[in-house]
């Protein structure tokens, strides 16, 4: 059966971007009105993406690929923009249009007091346009443009209090170093450019020729690394991970959309989108795996020792797309299903536990949990639903994340043990850090000396986090262990998943644990706020997130600083002083003639007659008496 | 034998000389315009010198001049005109304040 | 010595010298007076000397037109000119020495060039233009052969004039 509703995908993509237009134009004018425009964007957008959904759940239809429109051509090649609906991309569609339709109407209590209200649903907008073209793009050079678009639209949220000047850093930071990434994406695009028969850039051909073995495994190797470093600045995972905490620095609902629900997932479904090429270079899985697993379990460690609400959650988010990425490293198709499977559970919780951060940040106004100190017990609606995100992430039965969690285990479990026995830490340790937060956050026992006058966040707010928290239940029952759907609805193959009940076991047992550490730790008394400065090395350590930034500071920034400060003698000296003296040079024959220029017309008459008279005299000399002489 | 006509040239050439000293170096605009009429003289003193004394005297050179003095009646009315509205609108006929050329 | 008596043997050639004078000197007054009213009138001196010495170059008509438009109405709306702008009669308000200077030097170069110029003009000898009812002769001439000029130089003309009047005239409030 035909698709009906693939043919206008690309409707998903004008209605963010005539918003993003609109408010660019109008947007002081549209100030108030401006979240009506934003939401009603994203909704439309929303509304098509669940059609498409929909429809590829509900009937077997085939993939669509339009991709007439040609760019430009560059000899025998061609670039052509088109976009592409698949089950992937329309999977990724509706988790990105969701959260960003849930961000969108949530924003409208979080920033109702802000003055650039216009500017925020501008860029909010421009970044839906952004992602949404990201997950359409039919061929990998135009997801590179909205991959970039997307990273400029973050850069520009993160910024967006720029009056901060840790905004403005951690903006330059993010922007900086996700660039390190896309270099490397644009590397392999131009390896894979050359490479590939007939220069198609195209994710269908991308697939055929891996599929036939065109490309060398050498060359196959090259591209799949280069494109995962791409996905690792974007994906922020180790070691280019520690822009993404600092861009907690912007408004808390781009952190709930861009920084944990879909610019952050972009990496993982590059490397998703890209399976094929992964596929045919078995050391980068590995490296994938490794990469993964290593940041998962590093951010978990730094998660649980920090003191700002963002920047745990920051860490959260880091740590479970390194665990995406783990799926994806293992190699098989069902380990593939399960890492997009976790990518949308994690979309849905993650987004909704910033969504209560930011509800607690904007009631309380503070973001330390120490001072925070169970203030928000009173706020019941945020309480609970961050309850539930919190067991969500912990991956508690019967909660989502249970769901893909135990889905990618099973795949870690059938790789090997050690990664297993890795992975059910690292979730003993998520489940810790979640209850640390939550108690820290939310327990009454806490809250004898503060005050428990906080009242609820708007309902533009809690609807959002309400319709999250449910999704946060119920997403997780589209793909289980005897139940497949979505792998199989993903990949077009069968599983034959067992119910690994062991695992279950496990995975539920150490989250419960470090729930129990949590509580025992955290959740009783009143104990005292850690404090970072004073506490024990280890703790400073971990807290500093291993003193990554400080490395790079000596090990990149400092010697780059030298250069650049040699470089800019150089360029101060040398060519400042060729240019200053030419330029000097130019404005002194500029103020002399400047000053020819007086506008005396008596002026201007004598200097005619001089030429006039140097031109006379010339021709009467050269000229001589044979003019003078007629006859 | 051009020994007269020699004589003519040199005072055109004189008179010439006077009246551009005057258009370039008077400060009051009037004294201008009149400079100006006495250089156009002193080229039609020459025509009519040349149509006499000239290659081919005819007729024609005083007829040059003619149409020059016809010219430089027009002139000068012309720039009498401008000159009172200029003088209406900025109150001055001091030829060095008219430096509205350099905007 | 010898040539100078030689050249003012002839009455033509006195004459010549007498108008030459005053028209020189009736501009080198122009320059060098200071009230503008006298300037004027040596200038209309120099304009009835140039009259006088066309008269001498037998051109009667263009002497008779000399006196009617140059000493007449050209020097009559100067006058008019004058009186209806604001001067000062003391005419060095600021000296401009440099621009002064400069002039001059230029000037004196340009004469140079122009007298040694006319030194070395040598043409063969001619029959001068004989004097005939000059006046007669120039109107054939104009409605022959320059008709056309001659009409676009009375409608130059008529522009000039009503261009005069619409710049002069006094704007609407």
């Amino acid at each position: 059966m035909e698709s009906v509703y693939s043919p206008y995908a690309w409707l998903i993509l004008l209605f963010p971007f005539v918003a993003f237009v609109l408010l660019i134009a109008f947007g002081r004018q549209l100030h108030r009105l401006s979240p009506w425009i934003g939401t009603f964007a994203a909704f439309a957008s929303f509304v098509i993406a669940a059609l498409l959904f929909g429809e590829r759940i509900a009937y077997d239809v085939p993939d669509y690929s339009w991709a007439e429109f040609r760019w430009l051509n560059a000899g025998e090649a061609s670039f052509q923009f088109g976009f592409e609906v698949n089950a992937l991309t329309a999977f990724m569609l509706f988790i990105v249009a969701l959260v960003a339709l849930a961000v969108n109407v949530y924003s409208a209590g979080y920033m109702k007091s802000d003055e650039r209200l216009s500017a925020f649903y501008c860029y909010l907008a421009l970044f839906s346009f952004a992602m949404l073209g990201l997950v359409l793009s039919e061929n990998l050079l135009q997801l590179f443009i909205f991959w970039e678009l997307v990273g400029v639209s973050s850069f520009l949220l993160i910024g967006f209090w720029f009056v901060k000047p840790e905004a403005k850093a951690a903006a330059k930071k993010a922007f900086i170093i996700t660039r390190i990434g896309d270099v490397a994406l644009f590397i392999a695009i131009w390896v894979l450019f050359w490479r590939m028969p007939g220069h198609g850039l195209g994710f269908t051909s991308i697939h055929n020729a891996f599929h036939t073995n065109v490309i060398s495994a050498e060359a196959a190797s090259w591209i799949a690394l280069l494109i995962f470093i791409g996905a690792m600045g974007k994906s922020a995972q180790f070691p280019l991970f520690t822009w993404l905490p600092d861009a907690m620095t912007g408004p808390t609902p781009i952190s709930a959309l861009i920084h944990a629900a879909t610019m952050v997932a972009a990496g993982v479904f590059l490397v998703a989108r890209t399976y094929d090429v992964f596929l045919a270079a078995p050391a980068v899985l590995d490296a994938v795996l490794w990469i993964g697993i290593i940041t998962a379990l590093l951010a978990a460690v730094i998660a649980a020792v920090q003191t700002d609400v963002k920047r745990v959650l920051a860490f959260s988010t880091v740590s479970q797309l390194g665990f995406m990425m783990t799926a994806l490293g293992v190699g098989t198709w069902a380990a593939y299903a399960s890492g997009l499977f976790h990518l949308h559970t994690h979309a849905f919780f993650k987004a909704l536990l910033f969504l209560g951060a930011g509800s607690i940040i904007h009631v309380l106004g503070e973001q330390d949990i120490g001072r925070i100190n169970g203030a928000g017990h009173t706020m019941r609606i945020t309480k609970w639903t961050f309850a539930v995100g919190a067991l969500a992430l912990s991956g508690l039965f019967p909660f989502a994340g249970f769901w893909s969690k135990e889905a990618i285990l099973a795949e870690v479990w059938n790789r090997s043990v050690t990664l297993f026995a890795v992975s059910i830490v690292l979730t003993a340790l998520t489940a810790f850090y979640m209850s640390r937060l939550y108690f820290y956050l939310f327990s009454k026992n806490r809250s004898r000396q503060t005050s428990s006058s906080a009242k609820e966040s708007p309902w533009t707010m809690t609807i959002p986090m309400i319709g999250l928290a449910v999704l946060s239940v119920t997403a997780g029952l589209i793909h289980m262990p005897h139940l497949p759907w979505l792998g199989e609805w993903l990949t077009g193959l069968s599983f034959d998943t067992d119910l690994h009940v062991m695992i279950m076991i496990a995975s539920n047992l150490s989250a419960l644990i470090g729930i129990g550490i949590g509580y025992l730790l955290y959740g009783r008394t009143g104990q005292q706020a850690e404090d970072a400065a004073s506490s024990s090395r280890w703790r400073r350590l971990i807290y500093h997130q291993f003193y990554i930034d400080d490395i790079y500071a000596w090990l990149f920034v400092k010697p780059l600083r030298g250069a650049g400060l040699l470089l800019r003698w150089f360029d101060r000296v040398m060519i400042s002083g060729a240019v200053h003296g030419t330029a000097a040079l130019i404005s002194a024959v500029g103020r002399g003639a400047a000053r020819l220029q007086h506008g005396q017309l008596q002026g201007y008459g004598l200097v005619f007659l001089i030429g006039a008279v140097i031109l006379a005299a010339i021709l009467f000399m050269v000229a001589g008496r044979s003019y003078f002489h007629v006859g | 034998m051009s020994g007269i006509l020699t004589s003519y040239l040199t005072l055109a050439a004189i008179l010439f000389c006077i009246g551009l000293y005057g258009a370039l170096s008077k400060r009051n605009a009037v004294i201008v315009l009149l400079s100006i009429e006495l250089m156009l003289a002193a080229v039609s003193l020459n025509l009519i010198a040349f149509a006499k004394y000239g290659m081919n005297p005819s007729i024609t050179g005083q007829i040059f001049s003619l149409f020059i003095i016809t010219v430089a009646a027009a002139e000068a009315a012309v720039g009498v005109a401008l000159l009172i509205a200029y003088f209406r609108n900025k109150g001055s006929s001091d030829v060095t304040d008219m430096d509205d050329l350099k905007q | 010595m010898s040539s100078i008596t030689q050249f003012f043997s002839s009455s033509e050639h006195v004459i010549f010298f007498v108008l030459a004078l005053g028209a020189i000197s009736g501009a080198v007054f122009m320059i060098t007076l200071s009230k503008l009213v006298h300037m004027i009138l040596s200038l209309a001196v120099t304009f009835l000397s140039l009259a006088g010495l066309y008269v001498l170059l037998n051109a009667e008509f263009v002497a008779f037109a000399q006196v009617l438009i140059y000493a007449g109405a050209v020097t009559i709306l100067m006058m008019f000119g004058i009186m209806l702008t604001k001067h000062e009669d003391a005419e060095d308000k600021a000296k401009r020495p440099r621009h002064r200077m400069l002039l001059g030097v230029s000037i004196t170069l340009l004469f140079a060039v122009l007298f040694l110029a006319i030194q070395q003009l040598s043409l063969p000898a001619q029959d001068a233009l004989q004097a005939d009812n000059n006046t007669e002769a120039i109107g054939e001439q104009l409605f022959t052969l320059h008709v056309i000029p001659f009409e676009l130089v009375s409608l130059l003309l008529t522009v000039a004039f009503i261009g005069s009047i619409i710049v002069a005239k006094k704007e609407a409030e």
